[in-house]
């Protein structure tokens, strides 16, 4: 399972990376794709909304399932990635690039810091090695 | 600690279903309890999935309430589908990513019991690209639908053993129009197994696809106090 060692994680497999300029990129981790499936619908949270860490942000849909995606801490929506209205399947191509999905201006980027680091975030998601 | 599954003999309306998986869910998020897999039946329903259309519903409101088949909008994914008595139902109430088996995709598991099961009783069934679901050659034999609130599981798979197929003519199932629904009274005649046989595989078969032993609480049984009490008396699990 791939899981990049230069950014941080939820217990929900969200991934956030914080951008120099201050900005967090949201996406879901390649595990939390793979249990999903094909996606077909992401609806995306409007940019500018205040949000508190865990709150629901965005819901993706596959052919079966839907799932909630939330905030890792509080801030600021600043971007919502677009792309992903005609191409939700982007989500299962590139779950860390182009399958992004919404950036966040954390209140206190500091608390990113706090999130899972990828060793962490390894050791919690199951092996598939049986 | 082994996973819970509590069997229904009594079948359940849709909201009484829905709102027992809800507080459930909370349970399973605060670890009041284990993964708990529900088993049961519901009374006519035809529902909705998340963003679910009407267009997938063939039949009219009036007719609907004519023929005592109840309308209802799920937050499952997945599209229109139909539930009623002769069709089992399960609905896993799991932490998901807890257990080494979940590493193979939450869906493709459903899907490997509903095969397994099957087969149990003779009858092929498989897996189809692109539609999700346990097929035969008659057609579909379950269908899959569910929602993920915090990566516990809610909603589902449904089985048909005897369910009467005419409640799928009001539909457009799964929104798949020219596919067929078939049960395994269909495929298999006077040899059709009763819910309560199929259900003792599903349980097996979930048990092992899932990695997680089940600790099984027949319709007669007692439940332990976290469970019962997160189930209401006015749902009963024994049927008349």
């Amino acid at each position: 399972m791939n899981v990049p060692t230069e950014l941080r994680y939820t217990k929900t497999h969200e991934w956030v990376r914080l951008d120099k300029n201050g900005v967090a990129t949201i996406g879901i981790t390649d595990f939390a794709q793979e249990q999903l499936g094909d996606l077909t619908y992401v609806e995306l949270p409007s940019v500018g909304d205040n949000v508190e860490a865990q709150n629901e942000v965005a819901v993706i849909e596959s052919v079966k399932a839907a799932a909630d995606i939330y905030a890792p801490v509080a801030g600021t929506i600043a971007e919502v990635n677009k792309k992903l209205e005609d191409q939700p399947e982007l989500i299962n191509s590139d779950p860390f690039g182009e399958g992004w999905i919404y950036k966040l201006r954390p209140d206190d980027p500091s608390e990113i810091d706090m999130l899972l680091d990828a060793d962490a975030y390894e050791d919690m998601i199951p092996d598939a090695e049986e | 600690m082994n996973a819970w599954a509590v069997f229904f003999d009594a079948p359940l309306p849709y909201a009484a279903g829905v709102a027992l998986q809800e507080r459930l869910h909370a349970a399973r998020l605060a670890d009041a309890i284990p993964d708990t897999i529900l088993f049961l039946e519901h009374t006519p329903v035809v529902t909705l999935g998340q963003r679910g259309r009407n267009d997938g519903v063939r039949a009219s409101p009036a007719r609907l309430q004519e023929l005592g088949v109840e309308l209802a909008q799920a937050s499952r994914g997945g599209n229109v589908t139909f539930h009623g008595p002769g069709q089992c139902v399960l609905y896993p109430i799991l932490k998901l990513g807890s257990h080494e088996a979940d590493a193979h995709g939450y869906l493709h598991n459903l899907e490997e019991i509903a095969i397994r099961t099957a087969a149990d009783f003779g009858v092929t069934a498989y897996r189809r690209a692109g539609k999700n679901g346990a097929w035969t050659d008659d057609g579909k034999i379950a269908a899959i639908g569910f929602r993920l609130k915090r990566w516990v599981t809610l909603h589902g798979m449904s089985f048909n053993v005897q369910v009467d197929l005419a409640g799928f003519d009001l539909i457009v199932p799964c929104g798949l129009a020219g596919e067929k629904v078939s049960s395994l009274a269909r495929l298999l005649g006077a040899r059709c197994p009763t819910v309560a046989q199929v259900r003792e595989r599903l349980a097996v078969h979930f048990a092992a696809v899932c990695g997680r032993a089940l600790e099984i609480f027949p319709p007669g049984a007692a439940l332990p106090p976290a469970l019962a009490g997160l189930l209401p008396a006015a749902v009963p699990r024994i049927g008349k």
